[in-house]
């Protein structure tokens, strides 16, 4: 009991976590759609985790007593979670991916390339992302994931910065290509998932990329 | 002969600091400082082996006894023991016994008695880093010693976490972990297990890292349409964005007083370091001497240093005063957490998704490789 009750009060603070106070914003910025945020902590695999022993120890500061992770317990607490998260009403309230399908097929050839250390969209990969923009117009229940990545010269968390930026820098065309900002989300995976593994100019230029993952209702796949 | 052995030890302390301590300074700058030479007199095995890489790690030199400035010498137990004897006068500055735990945990203790006792200051054989090992599909959480021992896998959401950040005083982590399919913050008991989602957003929340104090986060969230700088406190809770650049920030550190964050931004076009008030305020540039492409500053517990990595085609580590001026290259290698003394510091280096983690001694530049796990290592995080 005592230990749910703990679960519980995790859960309540990454409720809390979610308010937020939005600072003046940047021109250029479309603000990136909340709520899939918003709700308690996740994770339903809340097994007993086995508590591991690693080595013993003598002095303090040597534990060696680990336990693996158990994640809180999600549970609805009647709070909204868009509730000041600083977003505007038109933005969805829940992941954009919830109930949708994955299809990574359709735009597998708009795949966006950047220069090193750069997150402006090139104009020879505009024709790309006005492909996608057309698409997701004229097909209103689907939405899109924009995945960013890098080559892995740049430092990791550096990368990871960068490559929502490019992804962003994507969004922010579909946007202005008439596509509600509320269809699309960012995912940023940095150095983290190349789509080449070697370790020269060829493959770094295809892992400074910008991927579309359309995100569609299951009845119409 | 005649003094007390307390006394004699503070005359020899007196004698080895200033070029030990006062070298500091001077070797950011300049030359690498001498390592002081001791012998390990009737030490075998995991012992010996865990001594020399301990001493080594902070500065000494395992040499012959004939050579040594210091000499320690095993007992007869079963259990670890070492009297320390300056070589000078063959005056014993301590003899101990380290009954109990096991041969590993006894020799760091001695180690540390050591270090404490030539130099001054806490050793640090006895703590723990955390960090990222890939592990050619998942890229998980792991903690070990700081010598690489003990590894204990911290993760297995056969995922990517990445970005581990030990909660100060506490067997506790924040990472970024990819399990939600997107980058979330988690905060990692690992005493209890306990797990929850401290920041996930749609876009980007990482590099998560707490106040020495405990009481707040510096963390990278894109919600605002960009990834920029929030703090908040501990729980997530009263949030707030303390930069609003359209380039992208990355890489928090906190002073020692809990104060102020350092940062990366490439507000400029080039990344660079900057500073900002954690109660919000004007971002402003550190001067690192000129040194472009600056990353993943950690700032030095004392407050003196901030080092961080230049990331331009090679990786290299730099350390540079923490209120800013000349950048001293120090070693090839990426990533630095420094250790609770100031002196140490954890880091990656090679490439190629084979990298490893190191230590590194400031003041002699000496880098020894921590124990290997299966897998690439990086980001390593030191417990402080």
């Amino acid at each position: 009991m005592n230990c749910l009750t703990k679960l519980g009060l995790i859960a309540l603070l990454a409720v809390v976590a979610t308010g937020s106070g939005c600072a003046k914003k940047p021109k250029n910025i479309t603000p990136i759609p909340n709520g899939y945020n918003g709700s308690a902590a996740p994770g339903s695999d809340v097994s007993q985790g086995g508590a591991l022993r690693g080595g013993p120890g003598a002095g303090p500061g040597n534990s060696g007593r680990f336990t693996q992770p158990t994640d809180a317990a999600p549970r609805d607490l009647g709070i909204d979670p868009n509730k000041g998260a600083g977003s505007s009403s038109e933005l969805p309230s829940g992941n954009l991916r919830d109930g949708k399908i994955e299809d990574r097929e359709t735009f597998k050839g708009n795949t966006v390339y950047f220069e090193y250390d750069k997150s402006a969209v090139k104009s020879s990969e505009l024709a790309k992302i006005a492909a996608v923009a057309e698409h997701l117009k004229s097909h209103a229940d689907a939405s899109l994931a924009v995945e960013g990545h890098c080559d892995e010269r740049g430092t990791e968390e550096y990368n990871r910065s960068l490559s929502e930026r490019r992804a962003l820098s994507i969004r922010e065309r579909l946007v202005n290509l008439g596509v509600s900002a509320s269809r699309v989300t960012t995912e940023a995976f940095g150095e983290d998932k190349p789509a080449d593994l070697g370790h020269d100019d060829s493959a770094w230029s295809k892992n400074r990329r910008g991927e579309f993952i359309l995100l569609v209702p299951p009845s119409l796949k | 002969m005649k003094l007390p052995s307390l006394l004699q030890a503070m005359a020899i302390c007196a004698t080895v600091l200033p070029a030990f301590a006062a070298g500091f300074d001077a070797e950011i700058s300049g030359q690498a400082a001498k390592s002081i030479p001791i012998a390990l007199t009737g030490y075998t095995g995991e012992a010996a082996q865990i001594l020399k890489f301990d001493l080594e790690v902070l500065g000494f030199d395992v040499v012959p006894a004939a050579k040594a400035q210091f000499e320690l010498k095993a007992g007869a137990g079963t259990e670890v023991q070492g009297t320390l004897v300056d070589t000078g006068n063959q005056h014993p500055l301590f003899s101990r016994s380290y009954p109990g735990g096991s041969v590993r945990s006894q020799a760091h203790t001695l180690s540390d008695d050591v270090v404490k006792a030539v130099t001054g200051n806490a050793g640090i054989a006895r703590t723990k880093i955390a960090y990222k090992a890939d592990l050619g599909g998942a890229k998980e959480i792991y903690v070990s010693d700081y010598d690489g021992a003990n590894a204990f896998r911290a993760t297995e959401d056969r995922s990517i976490t990445a970005s581990p950040a030990w909660v100060p005083g506490r067997l506790a982590l924040l990472y970024t972990s990819y399990k939600g399919g997107k980058p979330d913050v988690y905060s990692h008991d690992l005493g209890t297990g306990a797990r929850s989602r401290v920041f996930g957003f749609n876009g980007l929340n990482t590099s998560a890292t707490v106040s020495p104090d405990g009481k707040r986060i510096a963390v990278v969230l894109s919600k605002s349409g960009s990834p920029d700088l929030w703090v908040s406190n501990i729980d997530g809770s009263a949030l707030r964005q303390l930069t609003t650049t359209k380039e992208s920030e990355s890489s928090p550190c906190w002073s020692p007083d809990s104060k102020t964050i350092c940062f990366v931004s490439n507000r400029d076009g080039k990344a660079a370091l900057y500073t900002v008030s954690a109660a919000g305020g004007e971002m402003r540039k550190l001067s690192t001497g000129g040194i472009l492409n600056c990353t993943e500053p950690d700032w030095s517990p004392d407050g003196k240093w901030i080092a961080f990595t230049r990331a331009a085609g090679e990786f290299t580590l730099y350390v540079v005063p923490a209120g800013g001026g000349d950048a001293t290259a120090i070693t090839a290698g990426e990533d630095p957490s420094w250790a609770k003394n100031s002196r140490t510091i954890v880091f990656t280096r090679g490439r190629d998704r084979a990298r490893r983690l190191s230590l590194l001694d400031v003041p002699t530049r000496r880098v020894k490789d921590v124990n290997r796990i299966s897998g690439s290592c990086s980001q390593p995080s030191w417990a402080r």
